[in-house]
């Protein structure tokens, strides 16, 4: 009899199966098996791809990951991750599992919008679900998108009709529990025509010795709808993030996302934005404060479908101790999308030796009449500006604060809801701590 | 207050001051004059605890106490305030948060409790007052996007917020038009009492109709090599450095 040979990446795939999907619609069967197919002929992501250069998987392959639910799950353990003084609805997870005792949904038909989890809206709201689930996440070769596809557990369903404005936010927290978890939540929010919302997605951790987080948010934001996006990534340091967010954006739209990756072992970002409808903005922030041996990799891709359409993007990092950061920003104009405005800028502060940063910026322009421009830094604090400050009394750590502060607050001040601003303002101190 | 002897100085290896000596007493204004290059605003920097510099002899007491010992901040505690040449621009920080961070923490040093906000509202309006600067600056990013005369005057509206026992100006005049220089000049005149002093760097005697030293030195190869009144200053604007520095070369 032949020996079969696996592979880390089949041991990896074994050890995920076994969840029972068999009562879902055929239609998200469909797209789990598609998924599976594709993973069949992927690989993990090794360093010799481009994209994957200077994040390194390799470990997530050869630990034995697998989905569990968590067990005696405590309430104090649970509002220990709400955002203080933040009102707002909000829908808790738990390894990718839904945990209905700490969420407020809202399916009422008379109200304006859905909230609820995702495996519910599949069976009672399959009409709205199945045209835009999945839908973005189609790509062959991305196996950690595939691999969120097929086994996804649960996630977060927000729907809200044409003309509605959200009274509160929404927070969808994610939480991780146990050790050798493997946890795939996935978010759908669809925003009709000329609605607004704003959502905080939350990564964080109860207790684990060792978790991977492979997250999906799946964002439709139709014609001249507002949808803002707060994802705070604050996992503990045995934790393996990688996540993507996709958005298609309808004309006249506006969208706007603020990523925070604070703390985990490893971030990794693939952030996808569609700028599909005339006179769309697209607004991509992201403020990186890093230290200990974090890792964080932001790959933002914005396609420019359509003419008259902008995107601002701004990516800002602070890097002490050796931690990591690598930036890489893609921007394609399509040759019809004439007056394109795209600007994209990425500025990097390096406090330690052992600290450091990788930038990309990447531009495919196809149209003729559009301005784009891209801008890249990477330097230290202004001596200048340290001296200035501490000659007025200031000791060398608030000098150091305060300058920190003006650096990452310009992309911080995008985030407009006060508590959420203080709950990351509170990660980003714990984070320079150190600078005491 | 401050006594200052024998200081040597240098910079990336080349040598600019060359054993200067000069006592400060409470109340008193000293102008600082000089060619270019003769070490005018090292001195200043070397007071204010600028990195760049590198102290290889002499010493600076002030007020007791070993100035050179102390970290530029350590300084701005005890009571020593540059106003500098060239004001730094600091984008992000907030005028008002920039000098209300800088108070709150000389307070701190000095063992006073921390300013109420509204104590400190009515003292920074009055120092505002002081120096003329609009109260929209206050909201703005330090000195960015500031004029030239603004940039100086913030410098003052500084000095007055913190209170120091020695203010040292480093060319304060450079750059201004005659209303702000006497803007800036009357500001030094109103913070000025028995109990503080100035050291006033500056190339030009025109400053001095306005703010009236008791003493004017000449620095020229990194030492003092004259030391005068007031007139000393009118004598220099007519007839420039070159009699002092052939006086001393006959000397040495």
């Amino acid at each position: 009899m032949a020996t079969l040979t696996l592979n880390d990446k089949d041991r990896f795939l074994i050890n995920q199966e076994g969840q029972d999907f068999s009562h879902e619609a055929k239609t998200f069967i469909k797209i789990r098996e598609l998924a599976l197919k594709n993973l069949k002929e992927l690989d993990f992501p090794s360093k010799k791809l481009e994209d994957w250069k200077y994040t390194n998987v390799r470990e997530v392959s050869k630990t034995e990951f697998r989905p569990q639910s968590a067990i005696n799950i405590i309430d104090e353990k649970i509002s220990a991750h709400k955002i203080p003084n933040l009102n707002a609805y909000v829908l808790v997870f738990v390894n990718g599992f839904f945990a209905p005792k700490y969420s407020n949904t809202i399916e009422q038909k008379e109200s304006g919008f859905i909230i609820t989890n995702l495996n519910k809206a599949k069976k009672d709201f399959i009409k709205l679900v199945e045209p835009h689930l999945g839908f973005q996440t189609r790509a062959k070769d991305q196996f950690f998108v595939n691999l969120n596809s097929a086994f996804s557990q649960d996630g977060g369903f927000i729907y809200v009709k044409p003309n509605v404005q959200l009274d509160k936010p929404i927070h969808i927290i994610n939480l991780v529990d146990g050790d050798l978890v493997a946890s795939y939540p996935r978010n759908l929010i669809i925003a009709e025509k000329c609605s607004e919302v704003q959502v905080i997605v939350s990564y964080e951790t109860i207790d684990s010795n060792s978790a991977l987080s492979n997250v999906i948010n799946e964002v439709v934001v139709g014609e001249g709808a507002n949808v803002k996006l707060d994802k705070i990534q604050n996992e503990n340091l045995n934790t393996f993030h990688v996540g993507a967010d996709f958005a298609k954006q309808q004309k006249n739209s506006v969208f706007t996302i603020n990523t925070i990756p604070a703390n985990a072992k490893l971030i990794r970002n693939n952030l996808n934005i569609i700028l599909d409808g005339t006179n769309s903005v697209a607004n991509l922030y992201g403020a990186v404060c890093l230290n200990g041996n974090i890792h964080v990799d932001n790959q933002t891709y914005v396609d420019h479908a359509k003419p008259n359409c902008e995107s601002n993007e701004l990516y800002k990092a602070v890097l002490n101790d050796s931690a990591t950061n690598v930036f890489n920003g893609k921007i394609y104009v399509n040759k019809i999308a004439q007056k394109t405005n795209a600007f994209q800028s990425n500025a990097n502060i390096i406090l330690s030796d052992n600290a450091s940063s990788n930038a990309k910026p990447q531009l495919e322009i196809y149209a003729d009449d559009v301005k784009c421009s891209h801008g890249c830094t990477i330097g230290q604090f202004d001596d200048e500006a340290l001296f200035y400050l501490r000659s007025r009394g200031m000791r060398e750590s608030t000098a150091q604060k305060v300058l920190l502060d003006a650096f990452i607050g310009e992309v911080l001040d995008n985030i407009k809801t006060e508590p959420v601003r203080e709950y990351v303002d509170e990660l980003i101190a714990e984070n320079f701590n150190s600078l005491n | 207050m401050l006594k200052i002897e024998g200081l040597e100085a240098e910079i990336e290896g080349k040598q600019i001051l060359r054993g200067l000596n000069l006592e400060v007493k409470p109340g008193e204004i000293h102008a600082i004059m000089g060619p270019n290059g003769s070490g005018k605003s090292t001195l200043a920097s070397v007071l204010a605890g600028r990195e760049d510099y590198e102290v290889t002899a002499g010493s600076v007491d002030f007020l007791g106490k070993d100035l050179l010992d102390l970290a530029p901040e350590e300084r701005a505690g005890e009571g020593v305030f540059l106003a500098f040449q060239y004001p730094v621009e600091i984008p992000g920080v907030s005028n008002i948060n920039f000098i209300k961070t800088a108070v709150n923490e000389v307070r701190e040093y000095r063992g006073l409790p921390a300013m109420e906000t509204k104590e400190f509202m009515s003292h920074l309006k009055e120092k505002q007052k002081l120096v003329k600067l609009s109260g929209k600056l206050a909201n703005r990013s330090v000195n960015e996007g500031f004029s030239g005369g603004e940039k100086k005057r913030n410098e003052i509206f500084q000095m007055a917020m913190l209170e120091p026992k020695l203010g040292v100006l480093d060319e304060t005049d450079s750059g201004l038009d005659i209303d702000a220089l006497r803007i800036v000049a009357n500001g030094v005149n109103e913070l000025k009492s028995n109990d503080n002093a100035f050291v006033v760097v500056t190339h030009y005697q025109r400053l001095l109709d306005y703010i009236v030293p008791d003493f004017v030195h000449v620095l020229y190869d990194g030492k003092i090599v004259k030391t005068g009144s007031k007139e000393l200053a009118l004598e220099l604007e007519d007839k420039g450095y070159d009699w002092i520095i052939e006086e001393f070369e006959k000397k040495s």
